[in-house]
């Protein structure tokens, strides 16, 4: 594999992360956030921070990317609960740009400047600065991503989240504990951005505020919403598409993202459910009253 | 013969201005025509895979009051959605004065002169009564009489008067179900098609809305009424039609139905216990 | 001091609040967040600088400016929303951020990526009352924002078709009882919508005297804030919530940080909607 296929397949993984979980929030719980590369951003600075500053190990790092990111995402869960579907749309859409303002004038963060020098990870003696075993790794954190994942879906608390999605005073009247479950839900989501955010520091070792902008976030939704909301496989393939479709498209040059814009336009035109969704979603909100 | 014509507009009688005697002249001799306003043939319609009306076949001649009576769910609502195009209907004809509506989007149907009373009077809440009025005469070219009507339903009906600038949200419900009504009429509709006007209102307003309807039957207005209040309705109308489960299972005269024994057991509510002794 | 940046203010408000009355009506009528809205405003600054530009006089230029942003938002309706109506609202959410890639992508190509100034250099006097010197130019501006604003209320208040849109916000099938057709009012509302949008943009670009491909996207984004601020679908909303998102984010800039300007809008915005979560003033289609 070319230095620059591997190059792809490791982003390509970290974003297949940053959408299964993006994916949990509006396919799963029916709620939409337009911010969710703040969360990405959050467990990529917090992991590098600690790596350089406290000279954390990678796992530990990450495992507190993890945490911090986990807890940032419990915390805006808790006051949105009361919030509609295009309120909270709108509050995370200003969490994500609040949050990339703290990035850029923090002092700690580096600023426009960012922070540069993030040791590539070494877990129990070995390294894995290689392109090849990085890859490896977040391989392996996709896996689990996905195990993870499907597990939840296909449990008890999966079902009680469909529920929620597809009529919450039902679920309410079921007795599902609404409030509670979207919070969980929110927590992990930010959880998983967190460590697609760890990995992606640590991959790049140089990290700026631009990565974590409004853009990053609408990328996320793109991916999930391609791909076909509340499906796991079609987060799986939105995201490696948005992260190959680019690359194809480079060598169109300044019409580059002409053509991208464009063929979203085209795709959503095409297949409105995505390219695996079933199109189940779509009863919820013609039917406004 | 007159036949062939197509009949006048209903402008001579609108509301019973400006002249009555015209008005009964035009109804007599629409009478004597047994012009045919509506016809349905075998109309199927449904919502996505649910076929909720499979074949259903009605007339309503010109001057006429047809009621179309029917429990919960016996299609009488789709019946009237699939008239007035809100549901295009999967099959079957639907025939308003020769023109055939089965293809057309409902904001060309009521330009053809058929307005419907949608069910639970659908008022625009935060307009006016008189926007919701105005709104009535929307697709009219003439504006200028429509704005003669106007004046003219605000004095007949000088609640609408007094609540001009009110949101039409504030009316009670009785008194929505008076806007609605005046809000079709302002279309200056050949038919007018009700959606259960008497539901969810107090006693006393539905004598006052079937007080209205008693009036517009008199003026030769051409009803088709739509109700699970079959006593109220079989008293105004002149024929009836049953709808179960989709189907027409009987048609007459409003007074056949009235003392046919099985409509008097499942829709006037008499006599059921001697069929359960 | 203080009313030297609350007149700054308004000035940026009035304009944050033009657009939004555009995102409020397409939201009022079909639901949907019309995310491309701030590159209509960009679209319509840059027609009007070229029209200037090719020697057009002032007036002509921004009628022109404000037409061809009211039909590119019509052609957006045309070929991004109304093939989506019926989907899932993010789906219409994503085809409008590719729209928006798109003519940002397309105004970078035709304009280049550099600022451009405004043709016209305004000679404007700076009067003083009451020790307080206020610019005609923001007066200007917020003159003419405040006549665009009566002039749409005025239409949707009293006129045949600006009752017909509200029917139709309220309830589509009733509406097409009347004889109203949905998909022309939804044309006419992205027409009007976008025509504000694209006369809020020549004038932020006479304000800032620049023009560039990115310049709709902090507004696009703040107007859309201040439309849910105020209660989405009210169009009294969606001005007080502009006015008020740029007084305090001026108000803010000055006294707290000028590095967290962008972010104070926002924060305000959530704050609001934490306490208020149906907005302001709650409404949909008055």
């Amino acid at each position: 594999m070319s230095a620059y296929l591997l190059h792809l397949a490791i982003l390509g993984g970290i974003y297949v992360i940053l959408a299964i979980s993006l994916n949990l929030i509006i396919g799963y719980a029916g709620q939409v956030s337009l911010g969710h590369a703040a969360f990405f951003g959050i467990g990529a600075y917090v992991s590098a921070l600690t790596s350089l500053h406290l000279n954390f190990p990678f796992p530990l790092a990450a495992l507190s990317a993890i945490l911090f990111s986990g807890g940032c995402g419990f915390l805006l869960g808790l006051p949105t609960l009361r919030l509609k579907e295009d309120y909270l749309a709108i509050v995370t859409l200003g969490f994500g740009v609040i949050v990339d303002l703290v990035f850029l004038n923090l002092e700690i963060t580096g600023g426009p400047d960012g922070l540069a020098g993030i040791a590539p990870p070494r877990i129990l003696g070995v390294s894995f600065r290689a392109p090849g075993m990085y890859l490896l790794l977040v391989l392996l954190a996709v896996i689990l991503t996905l195990i993870l994942t499907y597990r939840l879906v296909n449990s008890y608390h999966g079902r009680a989240l469909r529920a929620i999605r597809d009529h919450e005073v039902t679920a309410q009247v079921m007795g599902i504990n609404t409030p509670a479950y979207k919070v969980a839900i929110f927590t992990l989501a930010a959880a998983l951005a967190g460590m697609a955010g760890s990995l992606y520091a640590h991959y790049i070792t140089f990290i700026n505020p631009e990565s974590f902008g409004l853009h990053t976030s609408i990328l996320a939704l793109c991916m999930v919403v391609l791909g076909g909301m509340g499906s796991i496989a079609g987060a799986v393939v939105g995201a490696l598409a948005l992260t190959v479709l680019p690359e194809m498209l480079r060598q169109f040059k300044a019409y580059q993202d002409l053509i991208y814009g464009g063929l979203l336009v085209a795709l959503l035109i095409w297949r409105p459910e995505g390219l695996l969704g079933k199109g189940k979603l779509s009863l919820k909100f013609i039917s406004r009253e | 013969m007159e036949r062939a014509s197509v009949p006048a507009p209903t402008r001579y009688y609108f509301l019973g201005f400006p002249n009555e005697s015209l008005n009964e002249k035009r109804k007599t001799r629409q009478q004597n025509q047994n012009f045919t306003v509506l016809t349905l043939k075998s109309v199927q319609a449904g919502y996505g895979k649910l076929m909720v009306l499979k074949g259903v076949s009605l007339h309503v001649r010109a001057g006429e009051v047809v009621t179309l009576i029917g429990g919960n769910g016996a299609g009488k609502s789709t019946t009237l959605r699939a008239i007035s195009g809100l549901l295009p209907p999967f099959r079957g004809v639907v025939e308003f004065n020769g023109a055939d509506l089965t293809r057309l989007p409902p904001e060309r149907i009521v330009t053809l002169g058929l307005a419907l009373v949608p069910e639970g009077r659908r008022v625009f809440a935060t307009l006016s009564v008189t926007a919701n009025l105005e709104l009535g005469a929307f697709h009219r070219r003439d504006q200028k009489q429509a704005r003669k009507d106007l004046e003219e339903i605000q004095e007949r009906f000088p609640l609408l008067k007094e609540r001009a600038s009110q949101p039409a949200g504030t009316l009670s419900g009785g008194e929505q179900q008076i806007l609605a009504i005046c809000r079709a009429l302002m279309s200056r509709p050949r038919l007018l098609m009700l959606d259960e006007p008497s539901m969810g209102l107090a006693p006393l307003m539905v004598s006052r809305v079937y007080d209205i309807l008693r009036e517009l039957k008199e003026e030769g207005t051409t009803l088709l009424l739509i109700e699970q209040n079959a006593r109220a309705a079989l008293k105004l109308a002149d024929r009836g039609y049953v709808l179960e489960t989709g189907r027409i299972i009987l048609d007459g005269s409003a007074a056949e139905l009235r003392d046919d024994p099985e409509v008097q057991r499942a829709y006037l509510g008499k006599g059921y216990r001697e069929v359960w002794e | 001091m203080f009313l030297q940046q609350l007149l700054n203010g308004l000035t940026a408000g009035a304009v944050y609040a033009l657009i939004a009355l555009g995102y409020t009506m397409i939201y009022g009528i079909l639901g949907l967040i019309n995310f491309a809205q701030g590159e209509i405003y960009m679209f319509g600054a840059f027609v009007a600088v070229l029209l200037l530009g090719a020697g057009v006089n002032f007036f002509l230029a921004f009628i022109g400016g404000m037409g061809a942003a009211a039909l590119l938002g019509v052609a957006l309706e045309r070929v991004a929303f109304r093939p989506l109506r019926g989907s899932h609202p993010l789906v219409p959410l994503i085809s409008a951020i590719g729209a928006s890639i798109f003519l940002q992508s397309l105004a970078l190509l035709l304009f280049g990526p550099n600022d451009r100034p405004f043709p016209i250099q305004f000679t404007f006097s700076t009067i003083t009352i009451a020790g307080l010197p206020l610019s005609s130019l923001q007066g200007a501006i917020l003159l003419a924002a405040l006549g665009f604003m009566a002039l749409l209320v005025v239409f949707v208040r009293y006129t045949r078709y600006g009752k017909a849109i509200v029917a139709c916000a309220l309830d589509r099938d009733t509406a097409r009882l009347m004889g109203v057709n949905v998909d022309r009012m939804v044309a006419l509302t992205f027409l009007i919508g976008s025509a504000l949008s694209g006369a809020a943009g020549i004038m932020m670009a006479i304000y800032y005297n620049a023009t560039y491909p990115r310049m709709g996207l902090l507004p696009g984004l703040k107007a859309f804030s201040a439309a849910i601020l105020g209660g989405v679908g009210s169009i009294p909303g969606a001005i007080l919530g502009g006015l008020l998102l740029g007084v305090a984010e001026s108000l803010g800039a000055a006294y707290f940080s000028s590095g967290y300007k962008d972010a104070i809008a926002f924060a305000i915005l959530i704050l609001v909607l934490l306490f208020r979560p149906q907005g302001i003033l709650k409404g949909r289609g008055d």
